[in-house]
């Protein structure tokens, strides 16, 4: 297991690489550069475009500018944004990173904790009202765009009932308190949890429904198990496998929701950053972004394969 | 009832329009129109109707969709950045209500014709904010910098008329020009002053890096910087020793709300005092101000939108034809309909508000007739029945382009299609996302487009029409007309301000006949407050005299 493990983080070194060098050639074919938005500024002349292009080094050819930058990363070095000039990439991410993976866990535990106990009650009574009632809240879910869903939220929760702050991490102006933080944790969380909610509940159900149809839980019921117990200890273990998978593959899903629920929320993570420097052209923040995001979903994709062997005794690594 | 029926509506037109405005749209950071840099105004100064003695404390927050990049005048180019420098940080001289220079730091200035030579006598006992006398020191520092040869900032070519700067006391610059500019006195207006004792001992290839510009900025403005949370806020609190007297207000957090519908929704929630509002945001505006909830002042912005061609299309070469196409385009129904008409229409490159602003320019009206016949003059003929124009076996037709997320423009272009085709000219709308639009505008690669200039108070035009400024400037379409170049080139040396007033309408007078653009409009700004807040602003300047806005407690 371990050094199945070792194995897997050794490989993704060659799957990083592969991915930067596909990024940084998609970025630069991008048409445009970072003086695109300076452009239609009388106070700026093409000559300081030019010479803002020359001392950062952009008018290089693109495996030159690569190769420097994989050097920069090798000594940890991500660069200095082109938009936020002189400041580092890395302090600008980092000091969103941790909103972004707040609001992502979150999420994820909301929808996990939702979605399993409903795609349960729905499996054990298929076909019945509370199931017809499960299925069509997981339908609308899914099609709620989660823009509008946030901005009707804020409308109904913060604006007319005044429950909810309408956006922000914290209230401004106000010393630090975590009840406030969790208050303003909430009407994000669940606008992105939403979607991944809806799926999962839908997965949960249906998975539950083929173990519960399997011959050993037919066993199980012979012998005189309580239902409980059937449906707990025999099939929700074997039920929950393939929804291992799932959740380990939200994590792409949660890092683009993020993009437009923190912005809808005003809430400073990641996801706006990118969005910015893909418009803006700000290489360096897209590059280390899109590393930032490939490791992740790199991991999630890890922790999903060891889930998988202790869930399943069957694999073995 | 009442209540849940207005919820419902509400309801619905959230839905209808978030189906129309798509979460990403990228509207973010730019320098573009309608958020112009230094957002001009109209004569009559904007303040409350007076309703008593201007009160001493509350904390303003200002909500907008882009956040700020870095606080230093010579490296930032964005809008948030130069909106909170301004509440930092002090120009030498400043822009009034009729969007002249007026003092600022400079008490006052005089100019030798002989010597080419400008003399700024400062305020005495001005501090920094850490303690430090402001001299004329930090202004000859401060200039310095782009002059350097190490400057890597975007702002050298402001500078480049300047030959020397030298303080000869401690209240006292003059600076002399290499050649007789009369833009220069604005560009006073719009520099900050930087603190010498705290960057001079930063080598000026550094200055862009320097720590100065994201955590401890320190100038003689109004407010002091107190905290910068990446993506969330800024915050500046009042200087006790502002010396036009401490501003009344305790604070004001600039904060930064990226989607244009959660901020006026943070606006409706209580969370924000002062915003712009766009045109579409109009009926609940409205609603809003009918609730008593807000007050709405119009300003008109420093900028105009227009329709640009590529005269190194053979299409466009022949004026009657550009004529033709702005007499075949409603601009009043596009101002009516598609602007609600919040603006005014332009016929030049002029502002009517203005001390340089020609009325009687030459004016193509939406005369669809009066098209076809420049049309045809022009030897452009529907001669095989298709509907469309043709010449030497050339059809008159082309794409016309614009930036993706200015959901007006994009509509301007759907107009022109239609109203453009009645008159047998073929135009197809191409919606391309902004960087590689503007990129293509560049390259000549287009055939017509829609875009907006954000305008400084300085009426020059010759940044725009100039025959040298077609491969590295702003004249995109590559106008070129030696007589205009003559007339723009002795505006900009006509040191005395009558004369060139005349000079500059004279050659709007040109560019209003030869019609390089389809002038369309330009636009009001619209600023939404809270009742309590009694602010003051003019269209050079949303924030004027900051320091005297107040608020009811």
């Amino acid at each position: 297991m371990i050094a199945y493990i070792i194995r897997r983080i050794i490989l993704t070194i060659p799957l990083l690489l592969g991915v930067s060098v596909l990024s940084f050639g998609i970025v630069q074919l991008a048409p445009g550069d970072p003086t695109a938005l300076m452009m239609d500024n009388p106070g700026i002349s093409q000559e300081d475009r030019e010479a803002f292009l020359e001392e950062q080094g952009l008018n290089d050819p693109v495996h030159v500018q690569y190769v420097r930058w994989l050097g920069d990363i090798v000594t940890g070095d991500f660069g200095e944004s082109l938009i936020y000039q002189g400041t580092p990439v890395t302090e600008l991410i980092m000091a969103r990173l941790p909103n972004t993976l707040l609001l992502m866990v979150v999420s994820a535990l909301l929808a996990i904790v939702v979605a399993i106990p409903f795609g349960i009650v729905s499996a054990r009574k298929p076909y019945s009202l509370t199931d017809y009632t499960v299925t069509t809240a997981s339908f609308l879910g899914m099609a709620t765009p989660n823009f509008w869903f946030g901005l009707v939220l804020i409308m109904l929760l913060s604006v007319h009932l005044g429950w909810f702050p309408s956006g922000g991490v914290a209230t401004l102006n106000e010393p630090f308190s975590l009840l406030d933080r969790i208050h303003h944790l909430i009407l994000p969380a669940i606008v992105l949890a939403t979607a991944e909610t809806a799926s999962l509940t839908r997965y949960t159900r249906s998975s539950m429904l083929d173990v519960l149809d399997q011959d050993y839980i037919r066993t199980a019921r012979a012998k005189g198990f309580k239902q409980r117990k059937v449906v707990y200890k025999h099939g929700l273990r074997n039920g929950l496998i393939p929804v291992l998978t799932l959740i380990g593959l939200m994590l792409p899903t949660f890092i683009g929701g993020s993009v437009v629920t923190e912005k809808i929320f005003n809430w400073p993570g990641i996801g706006l950053l990118f969005i910015d420097a893909t418009f803006q052209r700000d290489y360096p923040m897209i590059m280390a972004i899109t590393m930032i995001s490939a490791t992740l979903v790199i991991i999630g994709n890890l922790i999903a394969d060891i889930l998988y062997a202790i869930f399943d005794p069957r694999i073995e690594y | 009832m009442k209540k849940i029926s207005k919820l419902i509506c509400t309801l619905a037109f959230i839905f209808a329009f978030s189906l129309i405005l798509t979460a990403c749209s990228s509207d973010s950071g730019t320098t573009e129109d309608n958020e112009s840099e230094n957002t001009q105004e109209e004569k009559s100064e904007v303040s409350n109707e007076d309703s008593g003695e201007a009160q001493q404390g509350g904390d303003l927050i200002v909500g907008n969709v882009s956040a700020p990049t870095l606080f230093n005048d010579m490296f930032s180019s964005d809008v948030p950045s130069d909106t909170i420098e301004g509440f930092m940080f002090d120009p030498l001289t400043t822009i009034d209500e009729n969007l002249e220079p007026a003092p600022g730091l400079a008490e006052d200035w005089e100019y030798s014709e002989e010597e080419l030579k400008w003399t700024f006598h400062l305020r005495e006992g001005v501090n920094w904010h850490d303690g430090e006398p402001f001299t004329a020191e930090d202004v000859a520092f401060s200039y310095n910098i782009p002059l350097n040869e190490e400057y890597t900032g975007p702002r050298g070519s402001h500078f480049a008329s300047i030959e020397s700067i030298e303080a000869t006391d401690d209240y006292t610059v003059e600076i002399t020009l290499k050649r007789p500019d009369a833009k220069f006195l604005f560009q006073t207006t719009v520099y900050d002053i930087l603190p010498k004792h705290i960057l001079g001992d930063i080598p000026v290839s550094d200055l862009d890096e320097a720590d100065f510009n994201t955590k401890n900025p320190v100038g003689t403005g109004p407010f002091k910087f107190d905290e910068w949370v990446q993506g969330q806020y800024v915050k500046v609190v009042a200087n006790d020793d502002y010396f036009q007297g401490r501003p009344y207000l305790d604070s004001i957090t600039y904060k930064i709300v990226p989607d244009k519908n959660a901020l006026l929704a943070q606006y409706q929630a209580g969370d924000i005092d002062y915003m712009r509002v766009s045109q579409s945001d109009m009926p609940t505006v409205e609603s809003l101000i009918d609730q008593g909830q807000a007050q709405l002042e119009k300003v008109p912005d420093l900028q105009y939108n227009y329709i640009g061609y590529n005269l190194r299309n053979p299409i466009f070469e022949d004026k009657k034809v550009r004529q033709a196409l702005t007499h075949a385009l409603d601009r009043e129904e596009i101002l009516e309909t598609i602007v609600y008409g919040d603006g005014e229409l332009s016929n030049s490159p002029g502002l009517p508000f203005s001390w340089a602003y020609n009325e009687d320019v030459p004016v193509f009206e939406y005369d669809p007739e009066k098209a076809k016949e420049l049309l045809s003059e022009a030897g452009w003929e529907d001669t095989d029945g298709d509907g469309i124009r043709e010449k030497d076996g050339t059809k008159l037709s082309f794409s016309i382009k614009s930036g993706q997320g200015r959901e007006v423009r994009e509509q301007i272009t759907q107009v022109a299609q239609q109203q453009w085709a009645e008159v047998g000219v073929e135009v197809t709308p191409e919606i391309i996302e902004w960087s590689a639009f503007i990129d293509q505008i560049h390259q000549f690669d287009y055939d017509a487009y829609v875009l907006g200039w954000s305008l400084t108070a300085d009426p020059s035009i010759t940044s725009y029409f100039h025959s040298d400024e077609v491969e590295n400037g702003l004249n995109y379409g590559a106008y070129s007309n030696p007589e205009l170049d003559k007339l723009m080139e002795e505006s900009d040396m006509a040191m005395d301000q009558e004369k060139r007033a005349e000079l500059i309408e004279e050659a709007q007078a040109i560019v209003a006949e030869e019609q390089p653009y389809t002038f369309l409009y330009s636009q009001n700004g619209n600023h939404l407050f809270v009742p309590q807040l009694h602010p003051n602003m003019h269209s050079g300047n949303s924030y004027y005299k900051i320091h005297e806005w107040w608020m009811e407690q």
